[in-house]
């Protein structure tokens, strides 16, 4: 089943993220980011449904916080980068 | 036991904090690492107690930066605004844990405001050194030797105005009067966590209304790939696996002044002050009272502050003597020769404190 990821810099932007979507009635969950999804190195993540996606984005956007990217990952495990 | 050493740390904690920290105990491995269950509970008990200090002290959480206390914290900000030989103001209030670590970096420091309980002779003297140009200012909320709440509003919007960064050492006054980061406009607000805002000692928030220099470097389960320390906060100033029990504490303690009111206690705690301060005088005792005064009061006695302070101790009142590591405070009130015996209350303040208080000094002979 596909999912979404959405990245962040630091796990304090990530809960500050999970904080204002759970709020929106968005559900995700606190995840590490894949190591193929992490340029950088370590970080932490959200995972929600692709439904849900567009709607998140609005939000985060909407609230300020800052977030990395977006991707689609497909039951194959290959994830496909969004243009937010 | 009576205590009345608020000032040094809040010894009597709410069972709430003393559960906080034993669950995290059991429940947190390392905050910000892991994705396994414990790791993420660790993360979430960081983030919770970021998120409303936050809300008590007008911020956002990431500005909120956890420290091993307030002076870490007072380090972290001086050190990111003051730079060698650089004229620096401070009150004539300020403890050591802000004129060391100038002193250390050799800062030209300009001392504004002597007078005790005068907000008016601490404004124009404070003017006065900013006109003559200043690179920072630096001020404590208040003095934690004889609780004058200094006019840090009135402080704040002068270093805005001559366009001087300053910090706010709210070592005294967290947990129990008004303090935000966006009302003050502050570059750095310093605080213990283990103090007013009852959380456990290894404790302190420091809140950044700016980027500040790391003190310390290291691993922060962020962009590990780099070598410098990330440009974002928290991450900056917190490397190394974090006071997760203490901060699962402080959050305890902060939720506790939620529930209460800050206004409440703080309240609670100038009466205490007021009251005892006027029992002390009528016991004739030379009392360092006045208006702008927080739950603080220093007196002297017939003998030497420590020796009355070991008599009170043996009495069951626990209370400070000497010179509280603040000289300068002590040379601005004339009692760097003798220092002073110091009452400080906290959330529990009551009558039947200064009372016991009272009754001891009777007994002892110490009036």
């Amino acid at each position: 089943m596909k999912y979404c990821i959405l990245t962040f810099r630091s796990v304090t932007f990530a809960q500050r993220g999970e904080s204002a979507l759970r709020k929106a009635g968005i559900d995700c969950s606190l995840i590490r980011t894949p190591k193929n999804l992490s340029s950088r190195g370590c970080g932490y993540s959200l995972r929600l449904k692709e439904r849900d996606a567009n709607e998140a984005v609005e939000r985060l956007h909407g609230d300020g916080i800052a977030f990395g990217k977006l991707y689609t990952v497909h039951p194959d495990g290959t994830a496909q980068e969004w243009q937010t | 036991m009576i205590y009345l050493d608020y000032g040094a740390t809040s010894f009597h904690k709410p069972q709430s904090v003393r559960r906080a920290v034993q669950e995290a105990m059991l429940r947190c491995a390392n905050p910000g690492r892991g994705g396994y269950d414990a790791a993420i509970e660790a993360t979430r008990t960081v983030y919770r107690c970021r998120e409303t200090a936050a809300e008590l002290f007008s911020c956002q959480p990431e500005q909120v930066v956890f420290t091993a206390n307030c002076t870490h914290g007072l380090n972290i900000a001086i050190r990111t605004l003051v730079k060698p030989g650089k004229a620096v103001v401070i009150s004539g209030f300020e403890h050591n844990a802000v004129t060391r670590p100038l002193h250390g970096l050799k800062a030209d420091v300009r001392v504004a405001g002597r007078k005790l309980f005068d907000p008016a002779d601490t404004l124009e003297e404070f003017e006065k050194h900013l006109r003559t140009g200043a690179s920072a200012a630096v001020f404590t909320h208040v003095s934690n030797v004889f609780g004058y709440i200094l006019p840090v509003e009135e402080m704040a919007a002068l270093c805005r105005q001559y366009g001087v960064p300053f910090i706010v050492d709210a070592a005294q006054s967290a947990g129990a009067l008004p303090v935000g980061l966006s009302e003050l406009g502050a570059d750095f607000i310093a605080m213990p966590g283990h103090k007013g805002l009852l959380g456990p000692q290894g404790t302190g928030i420091l809140l950044c209304g700016r980027e500040p220099e790391p003190l310390m470097f290291g691993g922060t389960g962020s962009e590990s790939i780099r070598q410098e320390m990330p440009d974002f906060l928290p991450d900056r100033l917190e490397p190394g696996t974090q006071n997760v029990p203490g901060i699962a504490g402080l959050h305890a303690g902060l939720q506790f002044l939620k529930r209460t009111g800050i206004a409440n206690i703080g309240r609670r705690e100038q009466q205490a002050a007021r009251r005892c301060a006027g029992l002390l005088e009528r016991l004739g005792l030379q009392v360092f009272a006045g208006p702008h005064q927080a739950g603080t009061v220093s007196f002297l006695c017939r003998k030497d502050c420590e020796e009355a302070a070991q008599i009170l101790a043996r009495q069951g009142i626990a209370l400070r003597a000497g010179l509280h590591c603040a000289p300068l405070a002590h040379e601005s009130a004339g009692t760097l020769e003798t220092g002073t015996v110091r009452v400080s209350f906290g959330y529990d303040a009551s009558d039947s404190q200064t009372e016991a208080l009272g009754r001891a000094i009777r007994r002892s002979g110490l009036a």
